[in-house]
């Protein structure tokens, strides 16, 4: 039994043992500061790659990055700021959790002087600086999904269904985009345009995007495109569709560009993303850092353009099977 | 294997474990501390008394309060030694590139960087150092450091108390409910209900940005009553229908959950005077945050009712054994919905103070919490059983909580490991538990 | 029966103790095939504590189990049922929500990896049923079934697992005489097939029917055995009373004064039906019968533990109206439970905290309770009911039954209360123990308070009571002065009554 426990305990000074070795390497190569990283959930692959991406980067300017997952609570975000401030970190990266409630947690930081940057989400706490913020355009984002839709439902128009996640500010701009262009489409056609017949929470997750999905092919059995706001609830739609029968009648756009999006592009079963770069995201924000280190003045906000990925580019993608 | 059992045999034999703890993360996080204000001027003055005036200094720190001192303390210093100080610097690395160029741009002789440890690390010298002549011979003088563990500093264990404020209060509740052989799963969402209800009052009703200070007492009472009354539903559900405790209030976390969200619309409330972060944010006693301040009254008010009251005693008495209890004449009921209403009460209050911390409301707040709070509470000691279980206890198990999260951060473990670490202490804790009920003895 | 038919089941010099209580001593048992043993004697005797031995629900701490020549180590009821010997008990041990074969095959079913071969399991399931002579659909689901069908289910069970030897604790308390009748066929039958049965009962009449043999027990003792020819009523109780009254009691001698507890047509449910008596100041009025008779049943109303269908209960001539056992603390009456263990005490609080519980309100102050006012109430029913113990806060679990009993005394004592209830106040304690806590009910009652007892044990009965009442299938039997002229037997025959 003591065997047990004395193994278990071994377990947690392993674990911990482990983090404290990064940093011994780190201090060897005379590391020059530590970048504390707090992502809105690893559990999503495009914060991941931002944080893998962040992590090279400063690598290579010998900086050392800490990243910890902020698992969307903000209370938890909140108390892996003060424990960067503790362990007194150069800057400290955010997605946050909440773009309101962030902010207190910001403003600590702002008062033991470390310089917080944000990407991808933003903060619009009043009262907490942030250095700058790199992010995708999500409203030229959401133009390209519309222009896709567009192209893909061709002279008939129809019925088209919104998968939404209102909470998140950057999907307000990708449907705010979307809906741009679908009603500049529609100006001076009486027939044959594109109805958004509905839009849902889908919560931006598979299971979710399924239901309303689902839900919807009751009410709209004519249904013609779906414009998913990220790659799980797009797949989400997708499975619905398959399930109904109707994956040859309704196409989806979805959004992000994560590898298992990507493949369903290349599959056939997304008509297209406008993709975002996580990797440029994570690159750009450490370039603005350093910049930022080197005493110059960086700019307040960075927008990274989205791009349309397609089928063709799928066939193409050397990280697709 | 004896001091081993005689730490954990106590009633409070979980205090072992978190000194362990302490000692532990105090070790592994040892590191070389820079000192700040003043001190650091002073100690700096000595070094650069050694050294030949032939030019003059630029003194540099950050834009903190420490950093402020350490520049006008540091500047006074030499100024009154008969240096020069060509200019001083509180800001980041931009405000540092204009010193030093407005210094090249004069033309004056640069012979000391007197600076906070940060600046000496900073690119913008290594570029300036390359590019500008005059610049290769300023020698950079930082504070001396000295070995301190980040765990230790006074403004880490402050943070750890604050951070676990929240749920510490909300264990006070669940170990009452525990203690009767209940469980709360409701509280977590009754957080987001208090903080969102709170600040939607402050909002509707108060004045939003301009609500006084009565308003916002009355609002944050008036979200801790409602939750006190969700409590009691619960409560009533157990004791009159005899609804199991888990199911009871797995009922009322989804109500709770749904209403927070149709309250709020789904978005955060954040219409709020910057006074409302008092509580959360405040530290008018001495240095200590005022809701670490709540949290130690609330404690010592608890170990009071469960030690000193009919009501404790009853609480006890029903968790021990009901039949018993009530067939000794315990209001068997009353207690129940006053142990439940109490919680859901408590669990309103960690509402307010995350609404304060975070100067918001929102419907997000508090998930996954009641697993953390019961965590706290039965890593404490108290048994699921019910009976058993001491209020400080809990306090302990909280701390024990917060501190393998703090540490770990610190040391920078990996989030996914984080969980596993804190999964098996947990389970550890249960297991530890009841070997000490059986005498030490492994299985049943 | 064949003489030549060697016993089958045997045991040999069986030992039990439980702290406090020589249970079993050294007792022989052994059973044929084909015979049906009855096992006799008063509550507590130890027959339930053999039975568990028989059915390896219990461990032996000495003495020999053999089974047809071999000797068998058990360590659970599982190994028991793969020897052979199955035991029936009150309680059934049936999955309610399953059906009749789902029962019956529980934990043996016919499957191929996992999925259960239904066909196969219906038809074998008939066939046993067939065999017991039970005309039951295999597929109803157990809840439904009357007492009698899911005691012919246990016994499909038992034969299922090719029982040889069944044994059958009480199986006809809660049957009609019609099921009785059909009991005895299958017995007979069961007899007929080379099936050994033990039959454990408190029903004379059926012993005579059904019984080969009769085996007596008394406090533990193996007394002696009765062939079937020597079976005889006056015999058998005489062998299970046993005793002579000598001087476990303490004297006696009081003048009840005037009823002050009256209670009119008590009734709940079939356990209690139309109770009506009363209990006069300084007095000791028993309730006697046997184990749900509805003794407790009634006494539980008396404290608002239970509520009742209808009735009046009066006290000191007002009517109370008891919803729950504060008001009937609150009026005066309290109840010191038969199960100290799990309704008496709670085990794992110390000793005081038991105490105080009944109590806080006088040791408190507006919801704080005055520590040292309530260690010093219940230090001095420590020295005056000689509780001993290592210290207040000791818990209660570690004490002895005796000072259990005691510490549940003095936390009633303390209330003073004017009726007190005592159910089987001294199961379970020795007799040291046993004379005080009697000396005590003498001298609650000599300072005039109404005092009702509950006991199984007719010496206790007749030795400590003013007034005897007899209670049978929730009704009062009858009612005897205690005087001289009152046997044991008198009492046993009316308890034991038939239907």
């Amino acid at each position: 039994m003591y065997m047990f426990i004395i193994s278990i305990l071994t377990l947690i000074i392993v674990g911990c043992g482990d983090g404290g070795s990064d940093q011994g390497e780190g201090k060897e190569n005379k590391s020059k500061g530590t970048i504390g990283v707090s992502v809105l959930t690893l559990g999503n692959p495009f914060f991941s790659v931002i944080a893998e991406e962040i992590k090279k980067e400063a690598g290579k300017h010998g900086y050392d990055v800490i990243v910890v997952d902020g698992d969307r609570d903000v209370q938890k975000q909140a108390n892996q700021i003060d424990d960067f401030i503790t362990k007194g970190v150069s800057a400290i990266i955010l997605n946050p959790c909440d773009r309101q409630s962030i902010g207190p947690a910001i403003e600590k930081a702002n008062k033991a002087a470390i310089p917080v940057f944000t990407c991808d989400l933003k903060c619009v706490a009043e009262g907490a600086e942030v250095v700058s913020h790199v992010g995708s355009d999500n409203l030229q984002g959401g133009r390209l999904a519309g222009e896709a839709m567009v192209e893909a439902l061709g002279q008939e128009g129809g019925e088209v269904l919104i998968v939404h996640f209102p909470q998140a500010n950057s999907c307000q701009l990708r449907v705010q985009g979307f809906e741009e262009v679908i009603s500049k489409y529609n100006d001076g056609l009486s027939a044959n345009r594109i109805e958004v017949v509905a839009q849902l929470d889908g919560g931006g997750v598979r299971d979710e995007g399924y239901k309303v999905t689902e839900d919807t092919l009751q009410a709209h059995p004519e249904l013609r495109g779906i414009f998913a706001i990220n790659d799980p609830s797009g797949l989400g739609a997708r499975a619905a569709l398959e399930k109904a029968g109707k994956e040859h009648q309704v196409v989806i756009v979805a959004f992000d560009g994560q590898p298992e999006g990507k493949q369903a592009i290349k599959d056939g079963k997304i008509f297209a993303d406008p993709i975002q770069f996580p990797d440029l995201i994570g690159k750009k924000t450490v370039e603005l850092i350093m910049d930022y280190f080197a005493g110059n003045e960086v700019e307040k906000e960075v927008l990274i353009p989205t791009k349309l990925y397609r089928k063709e580019d799928g066939i193409n993608d050397p990280d697709l099977k | 294997m004896k001091w081993f059992k005689s730490i954990f045999s106590s009633d409070y034999g979980m205090l072992g474990v978190l000194i362990l703890l302490c000692g532990f993360f105090s070790w592994i996080t040892l590191e070389e501390q820079n000192p700040e204000g003043s001190e650091a001027a002073f100690q700096l003055y000595e070094n650069i008394q050694n050294e030949d005036k032939i030019g003059g200094v630029l003194i540099a720190g950050r834009k903190t309060k420490t950093g402020n001192q350490f520049v006008e303390q540091l500047k006074d210093l030499l100024k009154d030694d008969g240096w020069v100080v060509l200019d001083t610097v509180q800001g980041g690395p931009p405000q540092l590139a204009n010193a030093l160029k407005g210094i090249i741009a004069q033309n004056k002789k640069l012979q000391l960087l007197a600076c906070e440890e940060v600046f000496a690390k900073m690119p913008v010298l290594e570029n300036f150092r390359n590019s500008e002549k005059g610049m290769k011979g300023v020698k950079i003088l930082t504070p001396e450091t000295k070995l301190w563990p980040n765990f230790l500093k006074s403004s880490n264990l402050l943070n750890i108390a604050n951070q676990i404020a929240v749920i510490a209060i909300l264990a006070i509740g669940m170990t009452l409910v525990i203690v009767t052989a209940g469980i709360d799963l409701s509280v977590g969402s009754l957080i987001a209900f208090s903080a969102v209800l709170a600040t939607w009052f402050v909002r509707e009703f108060f004045g939003a940005d301009e609500a006084t200070n009565f308003g916002m007492i009355c609002a944050c009472s008036l979200a801790i009553s409602v939750c006190a009354g969700l409590g009691l539903f619960s409560g009533s559900m157990i004791a009159f229908f005899g609804v199991a405790p888990f199911v009871a209030t797995l009922g009322m976390m989804m109500i709770a959950s749904g209403l927070a969200y149709m309250i709020s619309g789904g978005l955060s409330i954040y219409e709020l005077p910057v006074r409302f972060s008092w509580l959360g944010r405040g530290d008018d006693f001495g240095g200590l945050p005022n809701a670490v301040i709540l949290m130690v009254i609330l404690y010592l008010l608890a170990h009071l009712v469960m030690s000193r009251t009919t009501m404790g005693r009853y609480i006890y008495a029903v968790g021990g054994n009901t039949e018993a209890a009530r067939l000794s004449g315990v209001p068997v009921k009353k207690v129940l919905l006053w142990v439940y209403a109490s919680c859901g009460a408590l669990a309103g209050l960690g509402g307010v103070i995350m609404a304060s911390q975070f100067r918001s409301g929102d419907p997000k707040y508090g998930l996954m919490y009641e697993l953390y709070v019961i965590a706290a509470v039965v890593v404490g000691g108290t048994s699921l059983a019910g009976g058993k279980g001491k209020i400080f206890g809990t306090l302990i198990g909280a701390f024990i909580i917060a501190v393998i999260q703090n540490g770990m951060n610190l040391t920078g473990v990996q989030s996914y490991t984080q969980k596993v670490v804190l999964g098996t202490v947990l389970l550890l804790a249960v297991l530890l538990d009841m070997m000490k009920k059986r005498g030490w003895k492994l299985s049943i | 029966m064949n003489s030549e038919n060697p016993p089958y089941f045997c045991l040999e010099g069986i030992e039990k103790k439980f702290p406090g209580v020589h249970a079993l001593k050294n007792i022989d048992f052994d059973l044929k095939k084909g015979e049906c043993v009855a096992l006799l004697g008063e509550n507590g005797a130890g027959k339930s504590t053999l039975i568990k031995i028989m059915g390896g629900a219990q461990r032996a701490d000495s003495g020999i189990l053999k089974v047809d020549e071999e000797v068998q180590v058990w360590m659970n009821p599982i190994d028991s049922i793969n020897a052979g010997v199955a035991v029936i008990y009150q309680e059934f041990n049936l999955v309610p929500g399953l059906t009749v074969a789902e029962n019956i095959l529980l934990g043996i079913e016919p499957q191929n990896f996992g999925i259960i071969r239904k066909k196969e399991e219906r038809k074998r399931v008939l066939e046993i049923l067939k065999k017991i002579g039970a005309e039951l659909d295999p597929d109803t689901i157990c809840e439904n079934l009357t007492v009698a069908e899911k005691q012919l289910v246990e016994i499909g069970k038992a034969i299922i697992r090719d029982a040889k030897i069944l044994i059958m604790d009480e199986p006809s308390a809660a049957l009609t005489k019609k099921e009785v009748q059909q009991l005895y066929l299958l017995i007979d039958d069961l007899k007929v097939k080379g099936i050994g049965i033990v039959y454990v009962s408190h029903r004379l009449e059926e012993i005579e029917r059904v019984a080969d043999r009769a085996i007596i027990l008394r406090d533990g003792e193996r007394i002696g055995q009765l062939e079937r020819h020597e079976l005889d009523r006056t015999r058998i109780i005489e062998m299970m009373v046993g005793r002579k009254l000598d001087n476990e009691f303490p004297s006696n001698i009081r003048e009840p004064g005037d009823s002050i507890f009256r209670i009119e047509n008590l009734s709940r449910g079939s356990k209690v039906k139309n109770i009506s008596f009363e209990v006069r100041e300084g007095e000791i009025l028993a309730f006697t019968g046997l184990v749900g008779a509805g003794r407790t049943e009634t006494v539980r109303i008396l404290f608002g533990a239970d509520e009742k269908d209808y009735g009046k209960i009066e006290l000191f001539g007002k009517e109370l109206t008891l919803r729950n056992p504060s008001d009937a603390i609150e009026s005066g009456i309290c109840l010191l439970t038969e199960d100290r263990k799990e309704q008496g005490l709670i085990l794992a609080h110390s000793i005081k905290e038991n105490f105080g519980l009944p109590n806080l309100k006088r040791f408190s102050f507006k919801g704080w309770v005055n520590k040292s006012t309530e260690s010093s109430a219940f230090e001095n029913y420590v020295k005056k009911l000689k509780i001993k113990i290592s210290g207040h806060n000791q818990v209660a679990s570690q004490l002895s039954g005796g000072n259990q009993q005691k510490v549940v005394m003095a936390k009633w004592l303390e209330r003073n209360a004017d009726i007190l209830i005592f159910d089987e106040p001294t199961r379970g304690i020795d007799v040291g123990a046993k004379f005080e806590i009697y000396q005590w009910m003498n001298q609650l009652a000599k300072s005039g308070k109404g005092i009702v007892m509950i006991s199984s044990e007719l010496p206790e009965v007749l030795g400590m009571s003013d007034r005897i009442l007899v209670m049978k299938d929730g009704e009062i039997k009858a009612e005897f002065k205690n005087d001289s002229e009152l046997t044991q037997e008198t009492i046993m025959s009316v308890a034991m009554e038939a239907k």
